[in-house]
Order: structure tokens, then C-alpha cells, then sequence
């Protein structure tokens, strides 16, 4: 076994008195061991993945956050879900799909014999009914009930292995609304419903793993699901390891006590494990774009001048290269080759000061006061200073603002931000960046505190489109209207970095910041 | 001693109540709001109001106090905001980690702390007091994360002595183990002020006028020091002791943050991050009251190593 340290031995009754004998005495009375787990495990096949933050919420109507979505995609299901390598849109709990010649109604057939984990009965329509009826409730409380409202009319469960959505307009891109991620992923009618509110850190799906246990503050355990129905995983627990310093989890993936180091972000660390021998570094360009989205209501920027002047100033391949050491990579618009309908036919806005000077005086503006908000959270409130610099350099007054993650979204909120920092992590579907950074519904509260009106009319138009090649034209028109009016100006697009030992293989790299363990295995196990 | 024992109850009471008030009001007070945060990017406007309505937010403030403390007061912190978990299960759950650091952590400084300035104060004015002071002064000077980063850098990484990071994976011996580094950090930056305050406490009474007089009696000095001096600085280095302990566990936050551990401070930051009010409210009402119930406790120890305390 190439990793001694991750087995539990069972523990002997000896040394279990022992220990009893020492809290008798008082010595020892504080330490944790027996107040979690003293119980005998058997030795195992364990995957150890490192998280940044703490899991909180695993309930698919409110999860968010990159490490709830990795423990999460490797317990639910959804009806149809992404290939991991390629994004395409491939079955998943649903064997097929048939699409009404109008795009309005959508019908699945659902795979058959399927369990949910723990004993929660056979997985039928009625779930997957279920499922997408409490994200539109209000009631639930659901953060994406905003995505699917206006778009749904119905759900239909017509018999157990049926199911079927009956939407109020023609939208040929609603199989990303079902996709596993987020709302996409599918629950138990019985288990939410008995649980209540201790559901959401008692996930129970139909995936490749069996979520087992949270230790607050420490860990997350998944153990392998052998009745899965693409057939059981290769390896038999997965467990998620909190470890907030990157360079602490640099260590640990040195001295091999994890195995896969997720989201790694310091260009430092990267640079360090490239070097390191026994380790390998994977890379993927993202669905993300990191952003400054600047307030076209507030004065002067409501001038395109000024905005275009701005964007001039900013070096961005300077900071790319400076600042990110080429770990991130060139925005054209808000989406990144990592979608099809990305598209490069687009403004472009070259550093060039003495241009953003001269706009600067053709709209009339002198000792221009700007105020960049941004979240406390590195790298975000860090390469926003040698941006500040650029803009100094031709005279505009750029000031930072740095806000804990609770304050900076209630600035953002409140609509009175000159310009923010704002990155959009989600899946693959066009539909979400650019709509959540560019359709008037998505303010207040949301991304698009640029207050931007230009493209509704084109938002419609795509999601009624039935013509692939027509909705990939209207797309590039809504990246192209977008930069030429610049509300939000890409700054980089997003590269995401995982590192894991020689002993891991089969591990696939999605664009989507989440990791599975299902095609994984671990070598000399 | 039945009035003394009411009278500290009726103290932590009012102790634990103010804080429990403050951090209520506090967290309300900073900007922030828990719906925001759960709902993240795609927030719409009816969702926030929805899920302020699901969480009592939406009602006045003072009336989400009277609530509280009417909840509190029958026993009941409440759940998690953001997890739906009881939060003082999820409190307690972490209490563990934090005693066994705090407690190990406060053993070392002691172990260390007090001979240490013993020590100095017995050879005051030589080199080996001035280095003591000069180490002290380093360690109270040197933020402890930073004492923690080159604790993993050095005994973990170069040495390979120690994990990284983690509480161990559930074995008595493990959890040890993973416990001795961030122990003996936290120990060696409480060492550095008892250190300081035993040494400075040990030269006040030395400067008594009782001690000369024995001094002038011909009783040796090794007996003046160790029988008159030391017993009669127990006490205010016991009171030292008992306001480094509250002070310990602040520094344990950092320290549990730096080796990853799990426990009450990683808890209560995650908890003030996301704006988790039912979290933060539990978590600080524990600290509270163990704060004020360790400060008591030492109260009743001054009685038991001086006598004239007790009839005060």
C-alpha cells in the first residue's frame, strides 16, 4: 500500500483501555479521540482531496460554492449532465430525450432500477418532479429559482419512468437547465421531505458515492456506492480534507498525506509543484471570466468615452504576466473558449495610454475620481493594484476598496459601486454569464451592477432561436454589442489548476471548478 | 463561601449576557446580509426577501433580540443559518478540539513560563536574565501565525517530525501527535508573557520590607526565595495565568487556522464569514462562559493559596 498513513488499523482493546485508564487519571481528559470515532474501520482504497473552505450547504435548491458542488457532484445525479472532458451534454439519470418540434416541450425517460442511496426506495418520475417543483417554490427559498422560473410552466411526472417539462416560450437551450449542477441535480421526495432542514448536510442522491460524514472544521466522507448504476467506483472512500493555506496543502501533497490538491490559485504554488518531483499539475481553461463591471448610470461612466478610456489604461497583459505569471490567460469577451459559441469577432481594447488619454479629453473629463470595489479575497484584492497604478498613470484617481465577502455583496447590491470586481463561476451554458453579468432582471440583487439594458431584446431572441447556427450568430452579436458598449470589461479569463501524486490516476479535469473521484483510482492500493 | 459562589454565578450571568448582547447587536451591525450570502450571484430580489422572511430577518431587530434571548434563555441557541444544523451541536462538536489545544497549549506555557521567570528574577541584572527577557520579548513580539509557519516549515517539512496540518484521523496516538506542534506553538507565545509578568512579580516581592527583615535574620536565601517570595508571587502570577487562558484561546483561532484544525475559533470565523448570526451567537456564548468559569475558578484558587483572600 503506497499510503500507510491513510489506513485505520483496528483499534486494539488494549490500547483502548489504556487510554480509558489515562482520562481516569485526568491527564488526558480533554483530547477529541473518542468523543468522534474510535469504532474499527477495515483497511481501504482512499481518495484524499484537499478543499480551500468548510462545506455548509449540499441541499441542490441553495448550494453554492465550489466545495459543497465537488462533494455534491460525486452524490447526485442529474437528468442529463456534462461530459467531463468535453462539456457536451451526454444522459445521465435520463436513457433519452425526445424535444417537440417547437422547443417547448421537453421529455425524458428515466433509467429504471435506480436506488437512492441509504435505503430511500427506487429512484422514479416523481423525484425528478419533485426536485424541480421546490426549486420554483418561493417558499423553498431557492437561489435558482430565478433561472427556471420564467421559463417553466410545468412539470409532468405522466408515469414513474416519464418526465416531462412544458415551458411558457420555444427555448432551444433548456437542456443546461437540467443538467447535473446545482438545481440540475436530482433528490428524494422521501428524504427531503423527512429530513427537513437536517437534509442539507444529509444529501441523499443516486451518485457514485454515499456521503457518510461531516466532521465540522476538518473533513467530509464519502464512501463508494456499489450498486451504482454505471457500475462502483474504483475506489472505495473519498474523503474531502480542509486545508485553507495553499502552501500548507503544498506540503501535505509533497509528504503525501492528500492525494489531489483542488483549486489551486497562488501562481507561487504552481510554479512550485510543477517542479516537484512525483507530482503532477493539471490545467483547464475555465467557464469563467474575471471581470471590472463598471456603473453605466453613474456619472461620468455613463460616457462610453470614459469607460473605453478606462479599459485602454488597464494593462491586462502586463498583469497577466506580472501579477498571474501567465497562469491566466487573455478575455476577448465574458465567456472563454471553453464554449462553443465564444466568439473573438469582437472591440478589442489595447493598453494604450495616450488613446485613453485623449478620450479621456474628448469627453471632458479631468481629475477623474474612480473607485474600484473589491472582495477580500486573494487574488481579487491584489492584482487590482497594479491595475489602480495603471490608471494613475494617466491621471485618473483610482482608489481600492477591499470588502470581506458579506460587505462587498452588500455594496454591489446596493447599486452605488463606480465599479466592482465580479467573476462568474457556473456551468457551461452561455445563458449564465451572460445574463447574470448583462440582463436588467439580474440587478438588484445580482451581477449586473453595471445597471446595463443594451442586449435584452437579444436574450430573447436566443433562447427562441431553434436554428443552432443562428443561435451561435446571435451569440457572437451579444458578446460583440457587449464589449462595444463596455459595461463590463473582461479582464482575464479564469485557468483552473489541480495537482495530484503519481500513485492517482484516471483523474479528469472538468471545466466547471468541481472534482470526481468516479473515474479515479489509486495506484499501489 | 455560599455568598462568594452566588455572587460569581450572578457575575457570570451578567457577563455572558453583555457579551451575548453586543455580539448580537454586532453582527447585525457590520455589513452583510445572510440571504445574499447563501443566495451568491444569482440572487433575485424576491429569493432575498423569501429566504429573509424563512429566517426571521425580516422582522425589527428588537424584536429579534426579545426572541433570542427568550430562546436562549430556555435553552435553545437556535440553528445555523446557513447549515440548519443546531448550532450549539456544531459548537460543542468542535469544544473538544480547542480544550485539548487550549489546555496542552496552557501546560507548556506554564511549563515553560514560570521557571523561566523564575529563573530570571533569582539572577537578575546577569546575561542569563537579560537573555530571557531578550527570548520573552521575541516571543510575545512574533505574531503566532508566523511562529506556526516556521514550526510547519521546520519540524514538519525539513525535519518530517510532525504532520502538516489536521487533527489526526481519529486514533488517540494520531490525534497526539497532530496535536504537539500547534500545542507548543501556542505554549512557546503564552510562555513569553508569564515569562515576563512571574520574573516582574517575583522582584516586587523580593523589594518587600519583610523580606529584608528575614534577609537581615540570617535565613538563607534559597529558603527566603523559594518559601517567602515564591508563595506569596503565586498570586498574581495565578491571576496572570487565568487572563492568559482567554487570551490563549484567541490566539488558538489563529493557530487553529494555520494547521488546519478543526475547532471553536475556525468555527466562529467561518460563522462571522458567512454571517451565520445563530452560529456566532452560540460559539461566543460558549467562549463566554468559559472564559468567566475558568476567571472564577482561579478566584477560588487565590483563596486556597492565600488565606487572607478567603475572608475578604
Amino acid at each position: 500500500m503506497a499510503h500507510d498513513h491513510q489506513h485505520d488499523g483496528p483499534d486494539s482493546t488494549g490500547r483502548r483501555r489504556a487510554i480509558q485508564a489515562l482520562s481516569a487519571t485526568g491527564m488526558l481528559t480533554a483530547l477529541p479521540a473518542w468523543f468522534n470515532f474510535a469504532k474499527a474501520q477495515t483497511p481501504t482504497q482512499r481518495l484524499l482531496i484537499r478543499i480551500g473552505a468548510d462545506i455548509s450547504i449540499l441541499d441542490p435548491a441553495r448550494i453554492f460554492q465550489i466545495e459543497n458542488q465537488s462533494v455534491a457532484a460525486n452524490v447526485y445525479n442529474g437528468l442529463v449532465k456534462y461530459d467531463q472532458a468535453t462539456n457536451e451534454i451526454v444522459p445521465d439519470l435520463a436513457e433519452s430525450w425526445t424535444i417537440s418540434d417547437d422547443a417547448k416541450i421537453y421529455t425524458f425517460k428515466l433509467r429504471q432500477g435506480v436506488e437512492w442511496h441509504k435505503g430511500y426506495g427506487a429512484f422514479t418520475s416523481d423525484d425528478a418532479k419533485f426536485s424541480f417543483d421546490r426549486v420554483l417554490d418561493p417558499a423553498t427559498g431557492s437561489a435558482y429559482r430565478g433561472q427556471i422560473a420564467d421559463i417553466i410552466e410545468a412539470v409532468e411526472a405522466p408515469d414513474a419512468s416519464t418526465v416531462r417539462f412544458v415551458l411558457k416560450n420555444t427555448n432551444a437551450e433548456f437542456l443546461h437547465k437540467v443538467t447535473a449542477f446545482n438545481n440540475g441535480w436530482l433528490v428524494s421526495r422521501k428524504a427531503v421531505t423527512e429530513m427537513g432542514d437536517k437534509y442539507n448536510l444529509n444529501p441523499i442522491g443516486t451518485g457514485p458515492f454515499v456521503f457518510e460524514q461531516w466532521i465540522s472544521g476538518s473533513e467530509v466522507r464519502l464512501s463508494a456506492n456499489p450498486k451504482y448504476f454505471e457500475g462502483a467506483p474504483k475506489i472505495s472512500q473519498l474523503i474531502f480534507r480542509l486545508i485553507r493555506d495553499e502552501t500548507a496543502a503544498a506540503i501535505a501533497l509533497e509528504r503525501k498525506e492528500i492525494d489531489i490538491f483542488f483549486a489551486m490559485q497562488q501562481p507561487e504554488v504552481i510554479e512550485r509543484l510543477r517542479k516537484t518531483a512525483g507530482v503532477q499539475v493539471l490545467e483547464r481553461e475555465a467557464s469563467s471570466t474575471v471581470n471590472l463591471v463598471i456603473n453605466t448610470t453613474i456619472k461620468p461612466f455613463d460616457d462610453i468615452r470614459v469607460r473605453r478610456a478606462i479599459a485602454h489604461a488597464i494593462n491586462r497583459p502586463a498583469i497577466i504576466k506580472g501579477f498571474f505569471r501567465d497562469t491566466k490567460y487573455e478575455a476577448r469577451t465574458v465567456l472563454t473558449g471553453a464554449f462553443p459559441e465564444y466568439s473573438t469577432e469582437v472591440p478589442d481594447y489595447p493598453y494604450d495610454p495616450e488613446l485613453a488619454k485623449s478620450l479621456l479629453k474628448e469627453a471632458g473629463v479631468s481629475n477623474l475620481r474612480f473607485e474600484i470595489t473589491t472582495p477580500g479575497l486573494n487574488p481579487y484584492d491584489k492584482f487590482v493594484v497594479p491595475m489602480a497604478n495603471d490608471l494613475n498613470q494617466i491621471g485618473i484617481q483610482a482608489t481600492i476598496r477591499v470588502l470581506e465577502r458579506g460587505a462587498y455583496q452588500q455594496a454591489r447590491s446596493s447599486g452605488n459601486v463606480q465599479s466592482c470586481i465580479t467573476s462568474v463561476v457556473g456551468p457551461p451554458d452561455p445563458g449564465a454569464p451572460l445574463v447574470t453579468l448583462y440582463a436588467r432582471k439580474s440587478f438588484p440583487p445580482g451581477l449586473n451592477s453595471a445597471r446595463y439594458e443594451g442586449v435584452e431584446d437579444l436574450l430573447q431572441a436566443v433562447s427562441g432561436e431553434l436554428d443552432a447556427d443562428k443561435r451561435k450568430a446571435i451569440y457572437a452579436e451579444i458578446q460583440r454589442k457587449t464589449m462595444e458598449d463596455l459595461p463590463v470589461l473582461p479582464l482575464y479569463a479564469d485557468r483552473l489548476f489541480m495537482a495530484h501524486t503519481d500513485a492517482v490516476q484516471g483523474l479528469v479535469q472538468n471545466s466547471m471548478f468541481t472534482v470526481q473521484g468516479y473515474t479515479t483510482s489509486v495506484r499501489g492500493a | 463561601m455560599i455568598r462568594s459562589l452566588l455572587s460569581s454565578m450572578i457575575r457570570l450571568i451578567v457577563t455572558v449576557l453583555g457579551v451575548v448582547t453586543v455580539t448580537f447587536f454586532l453582527m447585525r451591525a457590520i455589513p452583510g446580509d445572510p440571504a445574499l450570502y447563501m443566495l451568491g450571484d444569482y440572487a433575485t430580489a424576491d429569493a432575498v426577501a423569501a429566504l429573509q422572511a424563512k429566517l426571521g430577518l425580516d422582522r425589527p431587530v428588537v424584536y429579534q433580540y426579545g426572541l433570542f434571548l427568550k430562546q436562549t434563555l430556555s435553552g435553545d441557541l437556535g440553528s445555523s443559518v446557513v447549515t440548519g444544523q443546531p448550532a450549539l451541536t456544531e459548537i460543542v462538536s468542535n469544544l473538544p478540539w480547542s480544550i485539548a489545544l487550549a489546555v496542552l497549549g496552557m501546560a507548556i506555557a506554564i511549563a515553560i513560563g514560570v521557571p523561566l521567570g523564575i529563573t530570571s528574577a533569582r539572577h537578575q541584572g546577569t546575561w542569563l536574565d537579560r537573555a530571557v527577557m531578550v527570548g520573552a520579548l521575541m516571543g510575545i513580539s512574533f505574531p503566532v501565525f508566523w511562529i506556526g509557519l516556521v514550526a510547519i516549515l521546520g519540524f514538519s517539512h525539513w525535519a518530517g517530525l510532525f504532520p502538516t496540518l489536521g487533527a489526526g484521523n481519529g486514533q488517540f496516538w494520531s490525534e497526539l501527535h497532530h496535536l504537539i506542534l500547534p500545542a507548543t506553538v501556542l505554549g512557546i507565545s503564552v510562555a513569553a508573557y508569564i515569562a515576563r509578568l512571574t520574573r516582574s512579580a517575583m522582584l516586587e516581592v523580593l523589594g518587600q520590607d519583610y523580606v529584608r527583615v528575614a534577609r537581615a535574620m540570617g535565613i538563607s536565601e534559597r529558603r527566603i526565595f523559594y518559601r517567602l517570595a515564591l508563595r506569596n508571587a503565586m498570586v498574581p502570577i495565578l491571576s496572570v495565568i487565568s487572563v492568559t487562558f482567554a487570551w490563549s484561546l484567541g490566539n488558538a483561532i489563529l493557530i487553529e487556522v494555520v494547521f488546519s484544525r478543526p475547532g471553536l475559533g475556525s468555527t466562529i470565523m467561518k460563522a462571522v464569514l458567512s454571517r451565520d448570526y445563530q452560529l456566532v451567537q452560540a460559539g461566543l456564548l460558549v467562549l463566554a462562559t468559559a472564559v468567566v468559569a475558568i476567571n472564577t475558578l482561579f478566584n477560588f484558587l487565590y483563596g486556597i493559596i492565600d488565606p487572607r483572600l478567603q475572608k475578604r
